[in-house]
């Protein structure tokens, strides 16, 4: 609520007396304890700035460690130090003010100009000037000497002259500069007082054995302090300025540190460990800093995560969840005048559905026990909100981690089943990534009415079904879904009217339809039983085959990837846009439950004897193996005799590799070929390739007749000693064999050599993979931070967050791009 | 036509829709499924292309030098079945150095004199004179005087004090370019059926405009930055939008156009090409948490400190940050009620409670 309130945020540089204002305590003695554990007053753990132990109060607001957030002190420094995260722009101000007038280079001439040019911050500009328009002084020579020390032709510039020559610049000129001096002085840039944080920001931890360890930032503090407290004894007992000046320069160093313990040309300050200390800079920083882990992300409550399996039970927008989980999570239920009674019901009950706690309408969260039912039911009032316990049709937030896009995270309806994991449709499964082998997945409880409307109405994944990347539909149907499709629509398929009764129950349709004249159903007939009565499709695959339905009958083909699995999934583009999305998830599910079912009365199996055919196979490998040899053989002569044409842009080797590779690499392609020639549905393992339910042609290629031409980083391998892949080979040997070709099948077992060479192409291809997912997940993030403010305006225009217009109309139509398919 | 405009209207974007986003995640979560190398185009054509998420990150990161800048010159039907035409304007684009005209040379430092052994073959091949040579020679090298004596060509310099830079001079003298048009390195011939084209690599769009026979709407260059200094914004736009989508199309990854024309714009509505990361879109934002969070938090809040910046939290990082609802989305919609309304809903009296 106080976020709301909040109109804008304005920086700015806290001074040496509003340090002094926010302070409650100056610390004196550079200790935290003394010998009996207790802290001492003035010192870094003083008890004004706050306790972190629980039996002690505050001094300053007499809470308790719960209830006082910690208050600032300050350390008075002996002489002054420049804050090493400003030293830049001391420079720059040191460089663009006069060093005997102390007036901003800049001629009023200059200033009418840069006032006709809007918002200019003059600072970088003036550099370069050599003499003072006002006083006519010619500018010395600056140097800084990164990070804290100034040089005025060669001589050492100290802190004190710095912070003198900063508080002589006008404010007038401040402005001329870029600042706004009724905000930030330059003085300031250059400490005298040190804010000390409240020891709730680096409480100390107690170890097993009793002793303290103190925050690093504590360390850093105490080690300040102590230096300059001898600095202070020093300077009044009079000791050369060799030493003051030695001690000066440690009392700026370990504020340097203290504030930024990775600035560039200063020691590292290590820990007695040697462990580098965690400073300020550190805590802000990076992934794990304040803004990345703890204010860009926040924890959150009503949670839950276990692993998930798949359930043919449930359509896409259901999410199964255990009972221990729904007990645990709530859900709110708003008092009102009209629920009175059902809120009064909830809190009796002392079984599963029942009330975990009441809010009363000031946020006051009260658990319901045993005993003060009664109690809560007699205060209960409109304006009440009572948490209860998660039932069927409850909604909740399902989210896979690594969250690459808006899919990543859905509205699922909850079921509450038996068991331990979270189920879902395997339909669902693709825009999550996920597979059942172990994965865990996240459930959030929406808790605000708008964030459950929002769920509810725009994030179910129906809602969201069709691809805002190129209008393809994101769920569908796959595996066994698309295999047993196959097997209850094919030409071929009858059954008996009770196996017509079971498929079609399976998918809640309790009608039949007409049998042919054997008193027989057709697969098709009953498959049509999920069709619309109205729905007239067509559809024709590269390889000519068809699938036509006519007045919600299927008349011609069988139901393949093309209409219902990834990539088109025509079928259920055609049901969503004409029948809408309710509709095409009903459909998802009766077209799974009845594929499954058939799948399962049919019955599909693989085994060795798919592989084990006829002697064709063989001689095919041998003659394929042949001529690629050949092949590669004739090119070499051809490269040896120079007769090899050489590709344009291409020296000759480079050719002759790309020719040899692309002969090897073609080899795969006729055994694809005469795989699907020779092969026939009657074989499972061909079957499913060819349909498009798993695996590959090539899969079969490798396992029966060759594994192929292996590579590294797209080329024919060819590193590793000189002049040869392995020591077993000839120097300069050229055959594909000893470039990665192998010739052995899956099947037949693979040759030593043949073996490595697998090796070498499957630890690149792995490389490569995890190579990607990090200059991937960098792009991604820039590419967000790039475009996260960007929205549509109710005029349709796209803009950024100043309300800058980056396109008059969104894409040129104003279409959401989820609803045009790409291609 | 009714149902059409019904489709039509219930397609379109929704108030508050944070394209950018989706954008962003449609792009991203293609790029992961990327490979991670160059590669060449196999066999067909002599394009070294850089492809995949390495060209992808370079344009996005408008990276002004581009690994492989490229251009295809094509030709109108006159001169694109003409082989010896082609030819002849391939040697017209080609960088031709004197290095690569001479078999090689012997510079006497203490003289002052070099001589050059210029092979005829090479020169022929690249239809150069000896005298042209020598008269770019002497034009641009005030400082030195060229005599020849058949093919060896002596070079004097005529200040022949200082030996270092007589021999800077001389190797100046040896990287001349003497024809070809500058930045083209490499020009090769291609054909598409019965036309043939030429593509090289280096980009110089103003230089090969100027040739002959070549006319600039047969150009295509892949560096974007030429487009954006020959042909103007709108143009690098164009050229980015074109060479992300050739980057999805290669990798046979469907992509909507839209979000790549979005990318483009983002990149150069300012009048710039700005690049997505901390020196561009993400690094000009206004918001003082939006910069932080994402790259260089320290320097970010020091700099605010001292201008006294004021961040007005109207992009969505910083509202986050704060903990408020986002500016995007069902973010950016309030529902309001009428205090007269809001009687309605009052219980009435006899209603039971």
């Amino acid at each position: 609520m106080f976020a709301e309130s909040i109109e804008n945020v304005r920086f700015s540089i806290v001074s040496p007396d509003m340090i002094r204002r926010i302070s409650v305590a100056k610390l004196i003695v550079p200790d935290t304890y003394n010998e009996d554990g207790y802290p001492i007053d003035g010192g870094l753990v003083d008890q004004r700035l706050g306790v972190i132990d629980p039996g002690l109060k505050c001094k300053t607001c007499g809470g308790r460690a719960k209830s006082c957030q910690g208050h600032f002190g300050h350390i008075e420094l002996i002489r002054p130090v420049v804050h090493p995260e400003f030293s830049r722009l001391v420079f720059l101000l040191l460089q663009s003010t006069c060093d005997t007038c102390y007036r901003a280079l800049v001629s009023e001439k200059q200033i009418e100009a840069l006032k006709e040019v809007e918002e200019q911050t003059g600072l970088t500009k003036v550099k370069s000037i050599r003499k003072c328009p006002y006083c006519g002084a010619k500018q010395k020579k600056l140097k800084l000497e990164r990070p804290t020390f100034f040089y005025m032709e060669g001589e050492r510039l100290k802190a004190d002259t710095i912070q003198d020559w900063l508080s002589k610049i006008s404010d007038e000129d401040m402005r001329i500069l870029g600042t706004d001096p009724s905000m930030v002085r330059p003085e300031w840039l250059i400490l005298k007082v040190l804010l000390v944080p409240p020891v709730n920001a680096r409480p100390s931890i107690t170890l097993e054995n009793g002793d303290r360890s103190e925050d690093d930032l504590t360390h850093k503090l105490v080690e300040i302090m102590r230096i300059n407290q001898r600095l202070e004894q020093d300077i009044d007992a009079g000791a050369p300025q060799i030493i003051i000046d030695d001690l000066w320069e440690l009392l700026q160093y370990h504020v340097t540190t203290y504030f930024n313990n990775e600035t560039p040309g200063v020691p590292v300050a290590r820990h007695r460990s040697t462990r580098p200390l965690k400073t300020l800079a550190h805590r802000l920083k990076g992934k794990e800093g304040r803004i990345r882990y703890n204010l860009s992300g926040k924890r959150v409550n009503f949670t839950a995560r276990t692993v998930i399996c798949g359930d043919p039970n449930l359509t896409i927008n259901d999410v199964g969840i255990s009972k221990t989980i729904a007990e645990r999570l709530t859900t709110p239920f708003h008092v009102t005048h009209w629920n009175m009674e059902h809120a009064k019901g909830l809190i009796l009950r002392t079984e599963y559905p029942m009330a975990i706690n009441v809010i009363n309408p000031d946020g006051v969260r009260k658990r319901v026990t045993e005993t003060n039912r009664e109690e809560l039911i007699s205060l209960l009032a409109p304006g009440w909100v009572i948490e209860r316990q998660l039932v069927d049709g409850d909604i909740a937030l399902f989210n896979r981690q690594p969250t690459l896009h808006k899919l990543s995270i859905m509205a699922h309806n909850i079921k509450v089943l038996p068991g331990r994991t979270m189920r879902m449709s395997a339909n669902a499964t693709t825009p999550y990534n996920a597979d059942f082998d172990g994965d865990e997945m996240n459930l959030h409880i929406p808790q605000a009415i708008e964030a459950i409307a929002e769920a509810r109405y725009l994030m179910r994944p129906m809602d969201v079904i069709m691809s805002p990347r190129d209008g393809s539909p994101t769920m569908f149907v796959d595996e066994d879904g698309i295999l047993g499709a196959y097997i209850l629509t094919r030409n071929e398929s009858r059954y008996t009217k009770e196996e017509a009764c079971a498929l079609l129950s399976a998918a809640s349709i309790f009608e039949l339809p007409e049998p042919d004249a054997n008193g027989m159903y057709t697969g098709k007939s009953i498959f049509s039983m999920l069709l619309p009565d109205d729905l007239d499709y067509e559809e024709r695959d590269r390889k000519g085959n068809t699938v036509i339905i006519k007045r919600g009958e299927l008349v011609e083909g069988y139901i393949k990837k093309e209409s219902v699995g990834s990539g088109s999934g025509l079928l259920f583009r055609k049901i969503y846009s004409d029948y809408g999305h309710q509709a095409l998830v009903d459909f998802m599910y009766r077209f799974t439950k009845i594929s499954y079912f058939a799948l399962y009365m049919n019955g599909l199996t693989i085994g060795i004897k798919n592989y084990l055919t006829d002697k064709g196979i063989e001689s095919e490998t041998t003659k394929i193996i042949k001529n690629v040899s050949d092949e590669v053989g004739k090119l070499l002569d051809q490269y040896k005799d120079k007769s090899l044409t050489v590709l344009p842009g291409y020296t000759r080797r480079e050719t002759y590799e790309l020719l040899a590779h692309s002969t090897t690499g073609n080899a795969r392609q006729l055994g694809t070929h005469f795989i699907e020639k020779t092969m026939s549905f009657d074989n499972s393992a061909f079957l499913m390739p060819t349909l498009g339910a798993r695996g590959s042609v090539l899969n079969l290629v490798q396992m029966l007749m060759f594994l192929g031409q292996q590579s590294v980083r797209g080329k024919r391998i060819s590193r590793g000693y000189h002049g040869r892949v392995l020591p077993y080979f000839r120097r300069n040997e050229r055959s594909p064999r000893s470039k990665g070709f192998v010739s052995s099948s899956f099947m037949n077992g693979l040759e030593p050599i043949e073996f490595y060479m697998h090796a070498i192409g499957a630890r690149d291809s792995t490389m490569g993979k995890s190579l990607i997912t990090a200059v991937s997940g960098y792009l991604m993030r820039r590419l967000v931070h790039a475009l996260q403010d960007i929205y549509v305006e109710t005029d349709l225009s796209v803009r950024n967050a100043a309300g800058e217009i980056i396109q008059p109309l969104y894409g040129s139509d104003g279409i959401d791009t989820s609803a045009e398919l790409v291609r | 036509m009714i149902v059409m405009a019904k489709r039509s209207n219930s397609g379109k974007v929704q108030y508050g829709e944070p394209v950018g986003v989706v954008t962003a995640q449609s792009l991203g979560e293609r790029s992961t499924q990327m490979v991670l190398r160059t590669f060449h185009q196999a066999g067909v054509s002599s394009e070294v292309i850089s492809a995949g998420l390495p060209r992808l990150i370079e344009i996005v990161d408008a990276r002004k030098r581009a690994k492989h800048a490229l251009m295809t010159i094509r030709f109108d039907k006159g001169i694109a079945k003409d082989y010896e035409r082609v030819k002849e304007i391939k040697q017209k684009l080609e960088e031709v150095s004197i290095n690569t005209l001479i078999n090689g040379f012997d510079e006497n430092l203490k003289n002052g004199t070099m001589l050059l052994h210029f092979d005829k073959d090479a020169m022929s091949a690249h239809s150069i004179t000896l005298r042209k040579v020598m008269e770019i020679l002497s034009s641009r090298f005030p400082d030195i005087e060229v005599s020849n004596e058949g093919n060896e060509v002596t070079i004097r310099y005529k200040k022949r004090k200082d030996v270092r830079g007589v021999r800077t001079a001389f190797v100046h003298v040896r990287d001349e370019i003497v024809s070809g048009v500058e930045g083209i390195q490499k020009a090769v011939i291609n054909s598409e059926g019965e036309t043939f084209y030429i593509a090289v690599s280096g980009s110089n769009l103003k230089g090969v405009m100027d040739i002959e026979g070549v006319r600039p709407e047969n150009i295509y260059t892949n560096d974007i930055f030429e487009v954006l200094s020959v042909f103007g914004i709108e143009a690098a736009r164009n050229a980015i939008a074109n060479e992300i989508a050739y980057v999805f199309d290669i990798e046979k990854a469907s992509m909507n156009f839209k979000h790549i024309a979005l990318l483009a714009d983002t990149m150069t509505y300012s009048g710039t090409i700005k690049s997505v990361g901390r020196h561009g879109v993400a690094g000009d934002k206004e918001s003082v948490f939006a910069r932080a969070a994402y790259e260089e938090t320290i320097k970010h809040f020091v700099n605010a400190g001292f201008f006294s910046e004021t961040d007005r939290l109207r992009g969505v990082a910083e509202n986050i940050i704060i903990g408020r609802q986002i500016t995007v989305g069902t973010g950016k919609v309030k529902l309001m009620i009428k205090n007269e309304e809001l009687e309605r809903f009052k219980p009435e009296d006899g209603e039971k409670e």
